[in-house]
């Protein structure tokens, strides 16, 4: 956590910075001849200020105990545990159907497949005897199809919610 | 008044909405993995064809249902269904394993049908005099309420580390930034990208941020397995209830208190109350092995926050909840203005709000009683088969208002961020608060600024000014370590005093 806290200090400095810069350059609105205190840059640098004080104790703190102290092998050491692993499949496969499919194919056919291969990543193992791979290929698909088609119903039909 | 919205609701329609609502809310409380929060985002996706007096009761309906429905997960598998929930866990699970499941589930439902009545009476008789009195509120007063909010929010969320809070709260200050401001409808922050001219929108943000980041946070974590089942009868024993009267009443006063108080939340009023409980017992040992009146206290104090965090809502137009920041962008979505004014413009669905809540703590309450068997067949669905649903459901959630991909983008985002943000013990509750109130603070600051012509006198001096500034100081500073010790040892000195003269006499 201090490692992680010297690295978040470090960020919320630089996000602070160029917020900052970015108020200070902001449009004074001159041209209207707005008050020169409700200038539209002047909120987003308070708290800019106050954020990059925060920023600074987080680092500060963290240097002291060390967290400045950077290496790979964590790195290495938390994406071989199990947990990481899961979050890592699960990441990549939300990220990959809300932002990816949704939009490019039609809505039930990207929630299938979405819904597919997420128990399948997750449930089929290469250990598990034959007749329970199969199952778990027909609860994936089961569950695939129903998603699929019981969603687009209610949203669509009942709540007239239109999906992407 | 109150009658009149009472019997509004009294329609086949009304009470065909309140319990479906109210069971789901229960599911998704009970659901590990779904929390108040996200219910309710979710729900304002569905519910917002419906009429305004329907929908806004469908998602309080979810709100009370889901802060209940996550003591049954508690009890029974020793996993907050939501985080309100995490106090209920340290005395639910101990009775589960004693074989007293059914006893537990019944403390737990009596707690949150009290908890919310206390709560109901103080946003009955609170919510019209701080309504009132914010009517006199100019901006120097809105721009400190603003602050006080994030630093007190940040303060009780992250207690072991305020500093955290604060960052996430002025996080999200600076998130309610992008977009066009509201004195000159300049854009800030958007780069000639017209899907950020209005900002963020807090639903995809709050569905990324409290969907995406919990289905990580579910599926990173090992499983778990129902440990108790219930078999001896889940109905409240009457003999509970009157033993513990003391407890019920005061976790039901600070649970109501911690709702008040802006983007708190139900799991701080849980613990405190549980605290609380736990110092003015006399059966002390007990807590943390299966004590029912720390169970009674948890539960009064989270359900009690729940209309607690409706008062600020309504009456001030900042949430005392991150559910109840839900609650209030959907209010607006549906064409209500929450704040001082509705008592003026529409003091009629202010009771209807009333009415809502004390529909849906009869519903928990009938819910309580009869659904335990089934509930425990939802519980045993696989996580895997659970969060991919869940997951295309906030997908839903984050594209249907506004028919936007952009926003399932920010979903996305505010998902990814959310749960590194978390996983690094920054609450996100302040966070939340920030995106609401940045721009009410950024417009009272430069309001303020100008009706004072850059003096900053009015914002120190006005009484409430003073006493906000004073509090949000305070916070600031006991959170210094070196203070926080110095009051410590100053507070065991006192103690040490204060018992002398007893040890003396005895």
């Amino acid at each position: 956590m201090i490692k992680a806290d010297f690295i978040t200090g470090l960020v919320l400095m630089g996000l602070s910075v160029y917020v900052l810069v970015e108020s200070w350059f902001m449009d004074r609105l001159g041209h209207l001849n707005v008050h020169p205190l409700s200038v539209p840059g002047i909120v987003p640098a308070f708290f800019a200020s106050v954020l990059f004080v925060f920023g600074l104790v987080l680092t500060v703190r963290s240097v002291l105990k060390g967290g400045y102290r950077l290496g790979t092998g964590d790195l290495a050491r938390a994406l071989a545990e199990p947990g990481n692993r899961r979050l890592v499949i699960t990441a990549s496969l939300t990220v990959a159907y809300a932002g990816i499919l949704i939009g490019s194919v039609p809505f039930w056919l990207a929630t299938g497949a979405f819904v597919f291969l997420f128990v399948l990543l997750f449930e089929f193992k290469k250990i598990q005897p034959p007749g329970e791979r199969l199952r778990v290929v027909l609860v994936a698909a089961a569950l695939a199809v129903s998603t699929a088609a019981i969603v687009s119903l209610v949203f669509e039909r009942i709540f007239l919610v239109k999906l992407p | 008044m109150f009658l009149g919205a009472i019997a509004g609701f009294l329609t086949p329609v009304s009470l065909f909405h309140l319990a479906w609502s109210t069971l789901l809310g229960i599911l998704i409380g009970a659901l590990p993995g779904l929390t108040a929060t996200m219910g309710i985002a979710l729900l304002t996706t569905l519910t917002y064809k419906l009429s305004p007096e329907l929908a806004i009761m469908n998602l309080i309906c979810v709100y009370v249902g889901a802060i209940y429905g996550g003591s049954r997960t508690a009890i029974l598998i020793n996993i907050p269904g939501t985080p309100a929930n995490a106090a209920t866990t340290l005395d639910g699970f101990p009775l589960a394993k004693q074989g007293q499941a059914g006893r537990a589930m019944g403390v737990a439902t009596s707690g949150s049908v009290i908890g919310s009545m206390i709560g109901m009476f103080f946003l009955a008789m609170l919510a019209p005099i701080l309504g009132n009195y914010a009517l006199k509120f100019q901006s120097f007063e809105f721009f400190w309420l603003g602050i006080f909010g994030i630093i007190i929010s940040g303060h009780l969320t992250a207690r072991e580390d305020p500093l955290k809070g604060w960052i996430a709260g002025f996080l999200g200050l600076l998130v309610a930034m992008v977009g066009q401001e509201g004195i000159h409808a300049y854009a800030r922050f958007t780069y000639g990208k017209t899907e950020l001219l209005g900002g963020f929108a807090l639903i995809p943000a709050m569905v990324g941020a409290f969907g995406l980041a919990e289905i990580l946070s579910v599926m990173k974590n090992p499983p778990v397995e129902i440990a108790g089942d219930p078999k001896d009868s889940v109905i409240p024993r009457f003999a509970d209830i009157f033993r513990y009267r003391r407890t019920i009443v005061r976790s039901g006063l600070i649970g109501t208190g911690i709702g008040i108080i802006p983007g708190v939340g139900e799991d701080i009023g849980a613990w405190v109350s549980y605290a609380a409980a736990r110092r003015k017992s006399k059966e002390k040992e007990k807590f943390g092995k299966g004590s029912v009146e720390g169970l009674m206290a948890a539960e009064t104090g989270n359900s009690s926050v729940v209309p607690g965090a409706i008062i600020p809502a309504l009456t001030l137009a900042i949430p005392g909840s991150a559910p109840a920041a839900v609650l209030l962008a959907a209010m607006f979505i549906h064409g209500i203005r929450p704040g001082p004014m509705i008592f003026v413009e529409s003091p009629q669905f202010f009771y209807q709000v009333v009415a809502m809540v004390f529909f849906a703590t009869l519903a928990i309450l009938v819910y309580g009683l009869a659904l335990t068997k089934p509930l425990l067949k939802v519980l045993t669905i696989k996580r895997t088969r659970l969060m991919p649903v869940v997951f295309v459901l906030c997908t839903i959630g984050a594209y249907a208002i506004t028919n936007r991909l952009f926003d399932i983008w920010v979903m996305i985002a505010f998902g990814l961020i959310g749960f590194a943000l978390r996983e690094m013990k920054y609450p996100m509750a302040p966070l939340v608060l920030g995106i609401i109130l940045g721009d009410i603070v950024d417009k009272n600051l430069r309001r303020g600024l100008v009706l004072s012509d850059g003096d900053l006198t009015p914002f120190f001096t006005r009484p409430i000014c003073l006493i906000l500034f004073l509090v949000t100081l305070a916070s600031i500073i006991s959170s210094i370590p070196p203070v926080r010790r110095a009051f410590g040892r100053l507070w065991q000195i006192l103690r040490l005093r204060k018992d002398q003269p007893g040890d003396l006499e005895g």
